[in-house]
């Protein structure tokens, strides 16, 4: 490989090696984007092409003649190096999650599966009990199972063992804009997994997408932040770069903190009186 | 006839009907949807020769936007 000098060729060269894996697939963005609650399937699709987003995830509906906008696959499949993740939202038992699985990997053709149980619409708080056992089901059958889970780090290892490809974590329940609210469990998950971790809902703004990635997360997975935004092709944009930024710190290694301050200029005085 | 229910709502039907004809009555050439019968994938190649019985239930989907 020849690296030029020229630092910003480096650091581009860096980003590249520095592919997000899962499973056996490369990508090279860690923003992973929702479909859901954009105002059109047109403004969707700049947002997606804004965001740069490698992986994008839908959901199964009843086809219904009324709102043949509803039909994503279509225009999804126009994108250049889109890989969709099909949820299994709408399920509320393992065995609903798995059908569901089985219905979108038949019409995707995609092996990634967002496991998604949530039994209650007031909370929208996914259930550990069935995430677990739909995702032991799906990993054995070869899917690359992405659990949207609660920041529970004993959930999360749980899961690494019966062959997840990844873990996705909450910052906040959905929709909610609430930012990165369980912060102190994530970071006890990034440290303790193998697999990569994804934050999954919760985030508001891009400033808490880089904080993500700046506590090392491998990814984030935002939807509604950039689907309620006055301008969402713009707020795909600013979170490419949010993602992107935290990544780039994360990477780079920040400092440590310190309880007091440490100058960054000789305070050896030369102004005031000799001694 | 016989009576099917087509995406949750009761569709009359006649003998020999397939899950290719229910396509059409909904009005998708197929080509996006993924259809099950039953809770049995029928996948495109099986479509014109998916007979129903009467009491099928016969579900046609797609993806639609979500997070």
């Amino acid at each position: 490989m020849n690296i030029s000098k020229n630092e910003t060729a480096v650091m581009d060269v860096l980003n590249v090696m520095d592919a997000l894996h899962i499973g056996p697939h490369t990508f090279n963005s860690r923003l992973i984007l929702g479909t859901g609650k954009f105002s059109s399937t047109d403004v969707m699709l700049r947002a997606v092409r804004a965001s740069k987003a490698e992986l994008v995830t839908v959901a199964l509906r009843r086809f219904n003649r009324e709102q043949l906008e509803d039909d994503l696959f279509g225009p999804l499949s126009q994108l250049e190096g889109i890989t969709l993740m099909p949820n299994t939202s709408g399920a509320s038992t393992a065995a609903e999650a798995v059908k569901a699985a089985h219905i979108s990997r038949e019409l995707s053709g995609s092996p990634f599966i967002k496991v998604e149980i949530h039994p209650n619409p007031q909370h929208l708080m996914p259930d550990p009990i069935e995430t677990f056992e739909a995702a032991k089901i799906l990993a054995s059958e070869g899917f690359l199972v992405m659990p949207y889970i609660s920041a529970d780090p004993v959930l999360a290892k749980r899961l690494e063992e019966v062959g997840c490809a990844s873990v996705m974590p909450l910052g906040a329940a959905i929709g909610s804009g609430r930012g990165l609210s369980t912060a102190g469990m994530l970071e006890i998950i990034i440290r303790e997994s193998t697999i990569p971790v994804i934050v999954d809902a919760g985030l508001r703004a891009p400033s808490e997408a880089a904080r993500a990635m700046e506590m090392g997360c491998s990814a984030v997975l935002v939807n509604s932040a950039i689907a309620a935004a006055d301008n969402p092709e713009e707020m795909a944009t600013a979170f490419r770069d949010g993602t992107s930024a935290g990544r780039r710190a994360y990477m780079a290694g920040l400092m440590a903190e310190s309880g007091e301050a440490v100058p960054t200029s000789p305070l050896t005085s030369f102004l005031g009186e000799s001694r | 006839m016989l009576t099917i229910e087509l995406n949750g709502k009761p569709e009359p039907v006649v003998e020999g009907s397939t899950v290719a004809d229910m396509l059409a009555i909904l009005g998708t050439d197929g080509r996006t949807v993924a259809t099950v019968v039953n809770e049995h994938i029928v996948r495109p190649p099986e479509r014109t020769t998916a007979v129903l019985q009467d009491g099928d239930r016969v579900e046609i989907l797609v993806f639609a936007g979500g997070g």
